[in-house]
Parts: structure tokens; C-alpha cells; sequence
């Protein structure tokens, strides 16, 4: 259950978020980022359902590569 | 301390040439880096003397049976709607032949249990049944149970009660220091929980227990770059908490998450499947909150007389599996009576069961047990 993956935020409503990640896309709780408010277009580290931190767009598209990876060995 | 970017094959090189020779025991805490050490076949790609241990970093595989038992109980006796996650519907408790042993089992006989993904369809599913009982039976780590507790500061419906099991990971790994016989020689610490709770909890394994520790990520090049850190450290006599995962676990953690958690929870001593108590080591909800407590709304249906209640099944070693004293491929059940299709132990059950994970990875033959 610890498993985060990082997704892009692509419109904001109070706390919720709109997020996609490879053309998937989640409503994701930004409650826990009260601190640090990510906006439209930022990158967050999403577990379940909850945006936990925030992360470079590069940090993002090595995290896909590798899940990329693990879903096709895994089959 | 972060590490310059270095791809997989530069650290596979630099740990090589470390030359180690005596036998060294990482541990880690964390059902994501063990896929990904398995997967990845990470194993196999460092010096023979290495080993590389899965710890308690199951929060399915702990959770107390009893607690199962009553989530099971509730569905079935009480007429609610018991939401959970996925992980935890196929795990059996101990029952005799013939009476439902889990959630899914519960379900399959008529009761209303729905897996969910998030804290977010708990509350969801309690709104749009206004006329319903909702129990979110809530088992997690850190990094699950902030998001309950932000849910709860949120507001939540008046017909949803949270079965909390929520459990904190430093302290099994501190019960493991303190015995005197933890079984490894450095640790590489959970990157989500460090993301949550700040790299700094793990200060005490280098502090008080001198032994080396890094936070590592889930990639292959983090967990190669942590363990050269621990190896590093442990050839040099150099004492450290390194952060190979810097990128998402910041120092101090999600301030926010950490806040959420102090206002909902209170830290409880608490019980881990096959384990026992562990002092401080589960979160119950703040008085505040007990108008949402699932423990007190609700009747305990656990019988003392059940036999083996809060024991692991008959057979099953997965509470040695967890604190990491053996293999899972050294169970007695492994591959045998115990596999994903039909699983006797948690640790088969959930995706971050170290049993079910090294089936995944390829691993179907028992092997001999390890001589403590």
C-alpha cells in the first residue's frame, strides 16, 4: 500500500485535484499539501488518493520509466 | 548527503570494488523496495557475502487477526458497509471449517464489503449511503494512515466509523535493535515514510545503534546507491543517516501530514499479528474523534475461547518472515500449501508480502531452513 506514483496536476477545485498520469487520471486529495500548495501543471507524488510531496517533472518521468519497466517484466 | 546521479551500472562497479568479504545483512522495511530488489533481480547482481533481508514492511501481514476477525463480524452481524483495501479482503483468520475466515468470504455469503483505493471512497461511499452504517477498516503504515487522518481533520460523514489498525514502522525495526539479535548489520529505510515523517526517525538506528542507514527510493539505481552507502560506511567505520531518495523525502517530512496525524491520532502501543505488543508503535483516535470510532460504537465480537486468536494459521511462519529471522522461501508452507491462488499466510496475501512477492519474482521451491 505504499506504493506512490506521480501524477500531473491538471485542474485544481478546493482541495481536490484533477491529476493524470500516462493518459489515466485520478481526483486527488491536496489536503495533505496544505504547506506547499502545488498548482496546475506541477508534478505530486500520489498515495492512495492523497498528493504526499511534490516532484520535479524529471523525477516524474523516471518513476513511469521504471513503473514501465516492472509492468512489463511482470506482465 | 545526496548521491551524484550514477546509473545502476556505475554503482553495481563501485559496490564490486568494495571487496567485501565477511557476511553483511541489510535489512530492509518496506514491501516496495523488496519488489523492486526482486524484480529488478538485485540479488543476484551483488557480491555473494551480501544479503539482502526483507523486514516488517507488511502492513497487511500485521495486522492484528483480531482485528480482521471483527471487520469480518461487523460486515456480516452488524449490516454495515465494510470498506477496506483490496489487500486486506483475502486474508483468512483462524475459524473453524466452514465459517467465513475473511472479508471476501464475508462478502461472497452476502455481506456488503467493497474494496476501495483511497480514504477519499470511505467518505464518498458514506455520503451517498446517508441511510447506511459505513466502517472503514483502515490498515496501513505512515504513509496510509496520514491520509486517514486528513481525511478525519477534513470532516467526515456522521454514519462512517474508522476500525483504525494504522501501525508505525521505526518501532518493530527499534524491537528488532533492542533484542540484541536484530539479524542485520545496516538498514535501508522506507522512502515513503521518510517522505511523511522525515528521514530523521530513522536518526536512531545510527545514533543509538550505530549501525549505518539510508533512505532509498524504489528505483534500482536508489536501493544500489543506499546499499553502497550502508556498505561504505560499514568498511570505513563512518556512522551516518544517508538520503538516496532526496528528490521526495525532504527533510522533516510532509509538515502537513505531521500535523494532521498529532491532531486525529494519539501513538498507542499495539499489537502485530504473531509479534505481539509493540510499545508506541499504532495510532488510535484522539478522543476528539470517538464519535467515529468503529472500537467504541461498536461491540467486540473477538472471543478469547476462539482457538488461535491473533496467532498466525497453524503451520505458517510469516511472523518470522516478517521480523526478518527467516527467508520466505524457508517457511514451511512456501509454495506447498501456501501460494498467491490459495494463501494460508498474510504475507502470501498482499502485494507487499515479502511470500507473495518472491512468488511473483520467480521463487517456487522451499529451501532449507536457516539455522539461527
Amino acid at each position: 500500500m505504499c506504493l506512490a506514483i506521480p501524477m500531473q496536476i491538471e485542474s485544481v477545485d478546493g482541495f481536490m485535484a484533477r491529476c493524470q498520469a500516462k493518459g489515466i487520471y485520478r481526483d486527488v486529495s491536496l489536503f495533505m499539501m496544505q504547506d506547499e500548495l502545488p498548482r496546475i501543471g506541477d508534478y505530486v507524488m500520489v498515495h492512495v488518493g492523497y498528493a504526499i510531496q511534490k516532484v520535479t517533472e524529471a523525477d516524474a518521468q523516471s518513476a513511469w520509466e521504471l513503473f514501465d519497466q516492472i509492468l512489463e517484466e511482470t506482465g | 548527503m545526496s548521491q551524484p546521479a550514477h546509473t545502476a551500472r556505475d554503482w553495481l562497479e563501485k559496490l564490486r570494488d568494495l571487496n567485501f568479504n565477511q557476511p553483511i545483512r541489510i535489512m530492509n522495511v518496506c514491501g516496495g523496495h523488496e519488489r523492486s530488489i526482486t524484480q529488478a533481480g538485485l540479488r543476484g547482481t551483488l557480491p555473494a557475502n551480501v544479503e539482502l533481508i526483507p523486514g516488517p514492511g507488511c502492513p497487511v501481514c500485521v495486522c492484528p487477526e483480531e482485528d480482521i476477525y471483527q471487520a469480518i463480524q461487523l460486515a456480516q452481524h452488524e449490516k454495515v458497509i465494510l470498506v477496506a483495501f483490496g489487500d486486506m479482503l483475502r486474508v483468512p483468520v483462524n475459524v473453524a471449517k466452514g465459517e467465513v475466515r475473511s472479508l471476501d468470504e464475508a462478502k461472497a455469503a452476502g455481506a456488503d464489503v467493497r474494496p476501495i483505493a483511497s480514504p477519499s471512497e470511505a467518505k464518498q461511499i458514506a455520503l451517498q449511503n446517508p441511510d447506511k452504517t459505513v466502517v472503514f477498516f483502515a490498515a496501513g503504515f505512515e504513509t496510509t494512515t496520514a491520509p486517514v487522518a486528513a481525511m478525519l481533520a477534513e470532516g467526515v460523514p456522521d454514519n462512517l466509523y474508522i476500525l483504525l489498525s494504522g501501525r508505525l514502522t521505526w518501532p518493530a525495526v527499534a524491537m528488532l535493535l533492542d533484542s540484541g539479535k536484530p539479524g542485520f548489520d545496516a538498514l535501508v529505510a522506507p522512502g515513503h515514510v521518510s517522505t511523511v515523517m522525515g528521514p530523521e526517525e530513522w536518526q536512531f538506528v545510527v545514533q543509538q545503534h550505530k549501525l549505518p542507514a539510508a533512505v532509498a527510493g524504489f528505483s534500482p539505481e536508489s536501493l544500489l546507491a543506499a546499499f553502497y552507502s550502508v556498505l561504505r560506511q560499514l568498511q570505513s567505520g563512518e556512522r551516518f543517516l544517508d538520503n538516496c531518495y532526496p528528490e521526495v523525502a525532504h527533510p522533516g517530512g510532509n509538515p502537513t501530514a505531521r500535523r494532521l496525524l498529532e491532531q486525529t491520532l494519539d501513538v498507542v502501543d499495539a499489537n502485530w499479528r504473531g509479534i505481539g505488543i509493540i510499545p508506541g508503535s499504532g495510532y488510535a483516535l484522539k478522543p476528539a474523534f470517538s464519535a467515529h470510532d468503529a472500537r467504541l460504537r461498536f461491540p467486540d465480537f473477538n472471543d478469547k475461547a476462539r482457538r488461535r486468536a491473533g496467532q498466525m494459521p497453524p503451520g505458517c511462519d510469516c511472523a518470522q518472515v516478517v521480523l526478518g529471522k527467516i527467508y520466505p522461501n524457508q517457511c514451511r508452507l512456501f509454495g506447498a500449501a501456501c501460494t498467491p491462488r490459495h494463501p494460508i499466510g498474510p504475507c502470501m496475501v498482499s502485494d507487499e508480502g515479502a511470500c507473495r512477492i518472491w512468488w511473483a519474482g520467480g521463487v517456487r521451491e522451499r529451501a532449507e531452513a536457516a539455522v539461527e
